[in-house]
C-alpha cells in the first residue's frame, strides 16, 4: 500500500492569501459606498448630471477596469502563459487593487482618462515590471497617483470649473493650511469645512477614500483584529503625526485641536492604514514596521510643512517604500535584544521631536497673510506688487499717488477665491473710494475672507507709503 | 514576544473510547536504530531470546536494545521507522510465554544508589517515549536540580500520554518521587495543559500524599509541550543544547512510566500506548500495541480507515510527524500517534506576500522568511541563527501564500552545518 509522501505539517492554517485579500476588499467597501454616496447627496442639491454625479462610481470601475486588462495583456503577452497557467496566475495577482487604490487616492476632479492612464501605470510600472504580486518595492496605486499627478497635474486642476470649487473638489483642508503658513486660528483652518464631525464623516474636500475617518477607522479595526494589516504601521505613522503637530502647536499656543486636525485632515489616517500597510511594500519584522511607521511620520511631517506639498502621505510612503529592507535589516539585528531596541527607539523619539522644532522654527512666523512682493517707483506714483492668502491667494498691482490709492488691478487670483462675487458688486472701487475709512466698510457676504484680503491689502499699502515715501 | 497559536486539537475522539490491548500479535521486529544511530546485531537467526535479552547495541555509547517478548530469532528484515526511512529489524517470534531474563519485584524503589539508578536506565533501554528516542541515563550523569515531567501534548490528536496518566497516575507519582530521592532532586514539576483538569484531579490525589511536587498548568497553546519552552515557561531559563546544562532533566511522563518499570520490576517496558486517529479514521481508538508490532496487522484487524478519498498516512503528531510511504510501520518506544487524515492535493504555493506571520509565531524568534531568502548566503544564514529553529512547524502551519517554509528552514541548516 503506497501513501503520499510530503514535508509536512499535515495541518495548515485555514486563512490563506485570497482570503485575506477578501477580507482587505470588504474594508474597503463601506469606503467606496460613501464616496458614491457623498458625491450623489452634494450633487443632487445642485442639479447636475447623473454622470457627473457618478463620477466616483465611473472612477472606481474604469480604474479596476484599466488594471485588470493590463495586467491580463502582460501576462498574455510579455510572461507568454499559456491559457491554463493564465487562469491561475490571474486568480492569485489580485489585479483589481492598484486600479482600485488609485481610484481612491487621485483628485476627483482628474479626467477619467488619466485615471485610466494612472491605473496602467500603477500596474505596469507599479507591479508588472517588478515581476507581479509580491516582487513590486513600491506602493502600485501611489506609483501610479504620483506620475499621473506630477506629470499631469495641470489638466487637473485646468478642469476645475465654479461647481467642483463649491463642492468636493475645492481647495482641501490641508491646502487652506498652507495658505496660512501652516499656524492659524481654530476658525481660519478648521471653522471653514464646519465642526470637528464634518471631519470625522467625511463631508470636507479630499479624495474618494480618505474623507471617512469613521469609516477608515472601522475599517482600521476590522483588518488588526482578522489579522490583513500590521497594526504597528499605522499606529506608530500617525501617533509621530501627531507628536510632531503637537510641539508645533504648544509652541505657537494653539489648542489640542492643532494635531487632530492634521490627524483628520488629507490622505494621513487612508494611507496610514491602507497604503503603508501594503504587505508587500512595508517591512517584515515588528522592530522594523516600528521604526519605519515613525520614520513615515517624521518625513510626512516634513513634506507637509517645509516644503510646497501640503499632502506628503503619498510621497513620504513611496519614498519610504525604498527603505524597507533597510528597516528589515535593522529589525532583525536587533529583535533579540532589549537594548539595541531601546537605543533604536530612544533614537528615533529624539528625531521625532528634533522634527517637531526643527519644524517649528522653519515656519514662516509671519502671520499677516499680506506682503508687499515688490515696490515700483513710476513717475510720480508708486506700483506696489502684493499678494494676499487668505481663502485662496490674490496678487495685485496696487497703485498710490499722493497717499492716495488710484488704482487696484489683480494681476493673478487662485480659483477659491470666488473672483466673481467680488467683480460683480464693483467691491474694488468701494474699496478706492472708501480708503479712508476701510474698517467701516463691510465684506460682501458669501467671500468675507477675500474681501477682508482686499481690504488687507489696501490698508498695508497705505501704512507702507505713510511710513517710507510721505515726507 | 510571539503570538501563541492554539491548533484544533482533536483530541477528544479518540478519548471516547476505551483503551483497547492490541499487544497479543506473533512477530515483532526491533529496529536497529537508536536516536539516528545505526545499531549492531548480537543475536543471529534461531537463537531463542527471553524478554529483556539484549539482542543488539549502539556501539558508540554503549546503549543495549531489547527483546520485548520471549521467542526465537526469525532473522533480519527491512520495515519503516517512524521517520518514514526503511531500517533493518530483527524479527522475533514470540512463544507467549513472556519469560522474563531479569524480571525481580522490588519492595522499596527509592532505596537504589544513583550509580545504579544509572546502570538500570541503561540496562533497560529507557529512552525518551516523547519522540526523541534520546537515551536517558545520559540525562541523569550530571548533578540534576530540577526534575520536569512533560505531560502537555501540545500536537494535536494525540492522546496517549493523557490515557498512561488515567491508568498509570499512582505509579508515575511513586516514580517521579523516587527519581527525586536517588538523584537528591530539589524540584519536581509535572506539566499539564491547563484545561485538562481531570488530569489534574487523578495526579492531584497521589501527590498529596508526598508533597514537593508540584503540578504546574501552562496555557494551551502549540508549541507549549516542548522542552524549550516548558524550561523557559516555568523556570523562566534559557539554555544552550540541552537543558542538563542547567542540571534540569526534562523527561516526558511516559519515559517516567517505563523508569517505575525499571525500578519496581527490573524490567524493559515492552508495551506502549498508540492513538490512532484522524479524520479519516472510522474509529478514532487508544491501543495498548507491544514495541516491534507492525502496524499493517493492527490496521487491518481494525476497521480500517475511510478509502473513498486520498489519505495521507502520519506517524507522530500532525505538526511534527512523518508522513508514511507505506503502512509496515514499526512500533517504536517513541511512536506516541498514527494519523490517517485527509490528503489535501497540493497547497498551491503563492508568491510571499510578506505579512509577517512566520516572524510573529516563531517561538524561537526566527525569521523563517528572511532565512528562505538568504537560502544560498550561509554567512548571512548564521547571522540568522538557523540552527535555533526547533522544526516545531508553526512557519509553514501558518504562512497564508502556503509556503512549506520549514523546509527551506532545515535546507538552511543543512546549508550552515555542511560549511
Amino acid at each position: 500500500m503506497k501513501f503520499k509522501v510530503d514535508n509536512g505539517p499535515h495541518v495548515k492554517d485555514s486563512d490563506n492569501t485570497s482570503r485575506i485579500m477578501n477580507r482587505l476588499m470588504i474594508a474597503l467597501i463601506p469606503i467606496i459606498c460613501f464616496s458614491v454616496y457623498k458625491n450623489v447627496s452634494i450633487i443632487y442639491r445642485m442639479d447636475i448630471s447623473i454622470l457627473e454625479a457618478l463620477k466616483p462610481l465611473f472612477m472606481i470601475l474604469i480604474a479596476i477596469f484599466t488594471s485588470v486588462i493590463t495586467e491580463f495583456l502582460y501576462s498574455l503577452f510579455i510572461l507568454k502563459k499559456n491559457k491554463k497557467d493564465l487562469k491561475e496566475y490571474m486568480k492569485h495577482s489580485y489585479a483589481i487593487f492598484p486600479g482600485l487604490f488609485l481610484a481612491l487616492v487621485i483628485p476627483l476632479n482628474t479626467p477619467l482618462l488619466l485615471v485610466s492612464l494612472g491605473a496602467f501605470i500603477a500596474t505596469l510600472i507599479g507591479k508588472m515590471i517588478f515581476g507581479g504580486f509580491g516582487h513590486n518595492i513600491f506602493n502600485p496605486a501611489l506609483t501610479g497617483a504620483l506620475l499621473v499627478t506630477t506629470a499631469y497635474g495641470s489638466f487637473i486642476s485646468g478642469t476645475s470649473n465654479l461647481f467642483e470649487l463649491d463642492t468636493i473638489g475645492s481647495a482641501t483642508p490641508l491646502a487652506n493650511l498652507a495658505n496660512f503658513n501652516y499656524v492659524g486660528t481654530f476658525e481660519q483652518i478648521v471653522g471653514k469645512f464646519g465642526s470637528i464631525f464634518n471631519y470625522i464623516f467625511g463631508t470636507i474636500p479630499g479624495t474618494l477614500g480618505e474623507t471617512n475617518k469613521f469609516l477608515i477607522l472601522i475599517a482600521f479595526i476590522f483588518l488588526v483584529a482578522t489579522k490583513v494589516i500590521k497594526w504597528r504601521i499605522p499606529v506608530f505613522y500617525i501617533s509621530t503625526v501627531f507628536v510632531i503637530t503637537y510641539i508645533v502647536s504648544l509652541t505657537n499656543d494653539i489648542g489640542i485641536w492643532y494635531p487632530l486636525f492634521h490627524i483628520l485632515s488629507g490622505g494621513l489616517l487612508f494611507g496610514a492604514v491602507f497604503m503603508a500597510t501594503d504587505p508587500v511594500t512595508s517591512p517584515i519584522t515588528p522592530m522594523g514596521q516600528v521604526l519605519y511607521g515613525i520614520g513615515l511620520g517624521i518625513l510626512t511631517t516634513i513634506l507637509r510643512f517645509l516644503t510646497p506639498y501640503p499632502e506628503g502621505v503619498l510621497t513620504s510612503i513611496l519614498f519610504m517604500n525604498m527603505t524597507v529592507s533597510l528597516f528589515d535589516k535593522i529589525g532583525l539585528k536587533i529583535r533579540n535584544s532589549f537594548n539595541k531596541k531601546l537605543i533604536y527607539i530612544t533614537i528615533f523619539i529624539l528625531l521625532v521631536i528634533s522634527t517637531g522644532f526643527i519644524i517649528n522654527k522653519n515656519l514662516n512666523k509671519d502671520d499677516s497673510s499680506v506682503k508687499i512682493l515688490n515696490v515700483i517707483k513710476s513717475e510720480d506714483s508708486y506700483v506696489y506688487e502684493m499678494s494676499s492668502k487668505a481663502w485662496g491667494v490674490i496678487t495685485a498691482n496696487v497703485t498710490i499717488k499722493d497717499g492716495v490709492v488710484i488704482s487696484v488691478d489683480i494681476v493673478n487670483s487662485s480659483s477659491e477665491t470666488k473672483w466673481s462675487h467680488i467683480v460683480s458688486n464693483d467691491y474694488i472701487n468701494k474699496i478706492i473710494n472708501g480708503q479712508d475709512n476701510l474698517d467701516s466698510l463691510d465684506a460682501i457676504s458669501g467671500v468675507t475672507i477675500t474681501s477682508d484680503g482686499l481690504k488687507e491689502m489696501v490698508k498695508k499699502v497705505i501704512e507702507d507709503y505713510g511710513d517710507k515715501y510721505e515726507r | 514576544m510571539y503570538s501563541k497559536i492554539k491548533l484544533d486539537d482533536n483530541k477528544e475522539i479518540s478519548l471516547k473510547k476505551e483503551l483497547i490491548d492490541k499487544s497479543d500479535i506473533t512477530y515483532v521486529y526491533i529496529p536497529l536504530f537508536n536516536c539516528g544511530v545505526e545499531c549492531k546485531c548480537l543475536v543471529k537467526k534461531g537463537k531463542k531470546v527471553k524478554k529483556d535479552t539484549i539482542i543488539g547495541i549502539r556501539e558508540d555509547i554503549d546503549f543495549p536494545i531489547l527483546s520485548p517478548v520471549s521467542g526465537t530469532v526469525m532473522g533480519i528484515e527491512k520495515r519503516l521507522y517512524l521517520n518514514n526511512s526503511l531500517v533493518d529489524c530483527i524479527k522475533i517470534k514470540s512463544d507467549f510465554k513472556n519469560k522474563s531474563e531479569t524480571y525481580n519485584e522490588v519492595e522499596d524503589i527509592n532505596n537504589y544508589s544513583k550509580s545504579k539508578y544509572i546502570e538500570l536506565l541503561k540496562r533497560f533501554s529507557i529512552t525518551g517515549m516523547g519522540g526523541s528516542d534520546f537515551p536517558t541515563f545520559l540525562k541523569y550523569k550530571n548533578k540534576v536540580r530540577t526534575l520536569i515531567v512533560n505531560a502537555v501534548e501540545c500536537e494535536p490528536y494525540i492522546t496517549s500520554d493523557y490515557e498512561l496518566i488515567m491508568h498509570k497516575a499512582s505509579e508515575i507519582v511513586d516514580a517521579i518521587y523516587a527519581i527525586k530521592v536517588i538523584n537528591n532532586i530539589d524540584e519536581c514539576y509535572i506539566v499539564i495543559k491547563r484545561k485538562n483538569k481531570e488530569l489534574y484531579n487523578v495526579l492531584k490525589e497521589y501527590i498529596d500524599f508526598y508533597g514537593n511536587i508540584k503540578i504546574v498548568k501552562v496555557k494551551d497553546y502549540y508549541p507549549a509541550g516542548y522542552e524549550r519552552e516548558i524550561v523557559k515557561n516555568i523556570l523562566n531559563v534559557n539554555y544552550d543544547k540541552y537543558p542538563s546544562e542547567k542540571n534540569i532533566v526534562v523527561n516526558n511522563i511516559s519515559t517516567i512510566y517505563s523508569i517505575y518499570k525499571a525500578l519496581k520490576y527490573n524490567t524493559s517496558i515492552s508495551k506502549r500506548i498508540v492513538t490512532l486517529s484522524g479524520e479519516m479514521f472510522r474509529t478514532p481508538v487508544n491501543l495498548l500495541l507491544r514495541i516491534g508490532t507492525d502496524m499493517s496487522s493492527v490496521l487491518k484487524r481494525l476497521d480500517g480507515y475511510v478509502r473513498k478519498t486520498k489519505v495521507k498516512l502520519v506517524s507522530g503528531g500532525p505538526m511534527m510527524g512523518y508522513s508514511l510511504e507505506d503502512d509496515n510501520l514499526v512500533v517504536t518506544k517513541n511512536l506516541n500517534c498514527i494519523l490517517v487524515i485527509r490528503d489535501i492535493e497540493e497547497y498551491d504555493e503563492n508568491p510571499c506576500l510578506k505579512c509577517g506571520r512566520c516572524i510573529e509565531v516563531c517561538p524561537m524568534k526566527l525569521s523563517p522568511v528572511s532565512i528562505k531568502e538568504n537560502l544560498s548566503n550561509p554567512d548571512e544564514l548564521k547571522k540568522l541563527d538557523v540552527n535555533k529553529c526547533m522544526e516545531c512547524g508553526l512557519c509553514s502551519y501558518i504562512c497564508p501564500a502556503k509556503i512549506d517554509l520549514r523546509s527551506y528552514v532545515r535546507a538552511a541548516k543543512k546549508e550552515v552545518n555542511h560549511k
